[in-house]
């Protein structure tokens, strides 16, 4: 299928067969209804958002060498064996669409944020995204614009930060003879 | 048996929704009757298992254990109950004048509405749209079976009601064909021979260095995963289950994200309750089978 | 000694003698002193009736929080039948209750409704903390779950694993109804006693 002429269309990709194509952030709400009503795509299935802070900064490592270094004294170190592709900004926020046809076709619509950025909001498009991008917002602090209660779904009301940023301390308590004492 | 298990799971799921859902309505005979069979299948289940919940048996590869001896009949004697025991719900309840005037009719969700919700599995097939992702989208071994999708264009609780309980009778058959194929199989191995994601058998540490070192990297480390971003949906017992995994290239995720069916299901209950009554507050949300668990993950 | 309990005697009755005045002490009186035998049968039996009665009544608070409640559910099922001890009457209503279990991990949000929950409970009120997350968190070590729920209300039992059988929650319940036979206050009178 041909995509291009989706408003705020940058790119398209295939990766492990699936679509995804980037959409300039403050087109996604055009671009989410002409998905809906010009391609068919009647459903919104899912509405995620992802915290890129601090991609590829751990470093290479492992058993296979390569310029930038490596480390064979920690064997159970989590580093890459080659640094991840660069990303453009720090949020990524993806819809996943679906066209309940056969057979069924499914295409992921992303588009890229910095923190404090604004994002048009879908609610007129489908309802679902309501909650979808409330938790959004709960989680990675991400605001729509326009969404009627840009409220806290799923913690308390007055919790400070927004635990799925990479900059959110996990917490719990430390437990012993562990690394992490 | 991947398949076989989940179809198991799918019915234990169901059951699960018939008893409460009849028990908020007053049917206490039918927690009853539900959780007895509920029990045939947690009895299925620690036999492969070894537990009854949290099991941890479908593994990267295969399956982490053989089928152990014994688990043939004994899943043969539960598909040749369960059709019976459906036939016992009917019977409670699909006359049960109190059943009826309670589901009859309400929490109304129409198709458009269903979709823009982005309502799937039961809920979806209740509301008329015919769609299964088993059919349409067949993961595991789906597209080799032969099963119905039941649809009721309805969209109130009764029609819920109905799509579930048709659904445990297609999931049997679809039990019932996964054994007989499976007991043609015996003896092939259940896990595959990579040893990059599979760790080797014990008895091959002590003869080959190899093995050694990949038992060693997958217990430390993990095998690492391809940098890129996949959302990969099944049908779940509540509707489309979705995992959307972002990796960097790591052993471990960058980002896990789930798709959860309860939390889009709970979302509807607004839409639903239009034009009922408070007390109907109760049969929607226990037919929409949000599990809180689910919802917040 | 003021607080003590006025015998029988004192009342100006002879204890059986009052059913049967022609008998004579017995065996067993000659041996234990006619008064002791009153101090230990009277009052022990009326405790250790009561705490029999509750321990055959125990209802259960309805409060499932996460996978453990679906067991928690089964052990009221037709296989494990808590009925048999007389704890089939889940109470949805903490007013009624006397035992809250629970049953699942308790996020931050959640510990404000069950320590509500817990104190809306009428004297004398049991706690189970079913599974490993109620107990201490479990796997989940993190900013939005309790590290045990004994962090916020007073806990009588542990029950392990995860989710534990409904035989391994049966089993904690025996071990309640026991203790509490045994004469083992509830654990926010012990908690109160070593605050002092």
């Amino acid at each position: 299928m041909n995509y291009t002429a989706l408003p705020g269309f940058v790119e398209q990709k295939e990766s492990f067969g699936e679509t995804t194509i980037t959409i300039d952030a403050a087109h996604i709400r055009t671009a989410c209804a002409y998905a809906r009503e010009e391609l068919g795509f009647e459903m919104l299935v899912d509405l995620v958002a992802t915290d890129y802070l601090g991609w590829g900064s751990k470093g290479v490592s492992g058993y296979i060498a390569t310029a930038s270094g490596r480390d064979i004294n920690f064997p159970s170190t989590q580093g890459l064996q080659t640094l991840p592709a660069v990303k453009p900004k720090r949020f990524s926020v993806s819809y996943h669409l679906l066209a309940l046809r056969q057979p069924p076709v499914r295409v992921r619509l992303q588009c890229w944020l910095d923190d404090g950025d604004e994002l048009p909001s879908v609610i007129s498009v489908w309802p679902t995204a309501d909650w979808h991008e409330r938790e959004t917002y709960d989680m990675l602090g991400i605001t729509f614009d326009g969404h009627p209660h840009m409220r806290r779904l799923l913690m308390e009301d007055d919790w400070d930060g927004h635990p799925l940023r990479k900059d959110y301390p996990i917490g719990g308590e430390p437990v012993r003879f562990s690394d992490a004492e | 048996m991947r398949m076989l298990l989940c179809e198991l799971n799918r019915i234990h799921s169901h059951l699960i929704f018939l008893g409460t859902a009849a028990l908020e309505l007053g049917a206490v005979s039918m927690f009853w009757y539900c959780f007895r069979e509920r029990e045939l299948i947690m009895d299925l289940y620690e036999m492969v298992t070894g537990q009854r919940m949290h099991t941890r048996y479908f593994q990267i590869g295969g399956l982490a254990e053989d089928i152990p001896e014994g688990f043939y009949p004994q899943c043969r004697e539960f598909v040749e109950w369960m059709p019976h025991a459906l036939n016992d719900y009917r019977t409670l309840l699909d006359r049960n004048k109190i059943w009826l005037e309670r589901t009859k009719g309400v929490g109304l969700l129409s198709a458009d509405d269903a979709i823009a919700l982005g309502q799937t599995g039961p809920i979806l097939r209740a509301s008329g749209v015919d769609w299964d992702l088993r059919r349409d989208q067949p993961y595991l071994a789906y597209a080799n079976v032969d099963f119905q999708v039941p649809v009721y264009p309805e969209g109130d609780v009764y029609a819920r009601y109905r799509v579930r309980v048709d659904e445990m009778r297609e999931s049997t058959r679809i039990v019932d064909q996964c054994l007989r194929r499976l007991e043609r199989l015996k003896g092939q191995p259940w896990i595959t021979d990579d040893r990059k994601v599979v760790l080797p058998p014990r008895e091959e540490l002590h003869t080959s260095m190899e093995s050694l070192i990949h038992h060693f990297k997958i217990v430390t480390e993990g095998f690492r995963v391809p940098e890129g971003e996949v959302y990969v949906p099944i049908e779940s017992p509540r509707g489309e289950q979705g995992c959307y995994l972002v990796s960097d290239g790591g052993p471990k995720p960058w980002r896990v994200h789930f798709r959860a069916p309860s939390f889009v299901a709970l979302e509807a209950t607004a839409t639903c309750t239009h034009d009922a009554l408070v007390a109907d507050l109760i049969a929607i949300v226990g037919s929409l089978d949000a599990v809180m668990g689910d919802t917040d993950r | 000694m003021a607080d003590e309990p006025k015998r029988l005697r004192d009342y100006g009755l002879q204890s059986e003698r009052l059913l049967w005045p022609t008998k004579g002490p017995s065996h067993f009186e000659q041996e234990m002193s006619a008064d002791e035998l009153e101090h230990a049968l009277g009052l022990t039996t009326l405790e250790k009736a009561v705490r029999w009665a509750q321990t055959k009544s125990m209802w259960p608070d309805t409060f499932g929080l996460a996978c453990c409640a679906i067991e928690m559910m089964s052990i009221v099922s037709s296989r494990y039948d808590i009925a048999r001890f007389g704890m089939e009457a889940f109470r949805s209503s903490p007013r009624q209750a006397d035992l809250l279990i629970v049953s699942g991990r308790v996020a931050h949000k959640m510990a404000a409704p069950l320590r509500q929950i817990y104190d809306q409970m009428l004297e004398p009120k049991w706690v189970i903390a079913m599974g490993a997350c109620a107990s201490s968190g479990g796997m989940f070590n993190n900013y939005t779950i309790l590290q045990g729920v004994d962090r916020i209300v007073p806990v009588d039992i542990y029950v392990p694993f995860c989710p534990p059988r409904p035989e391994a929650l049966m089993e904690g319940i025996i071990r309640l109804h026991e203790a509490h036979q045994a004469g083992l206050p509830p654990a926010y009178e012990r908690k109160q006693a070593a605050a002092g």
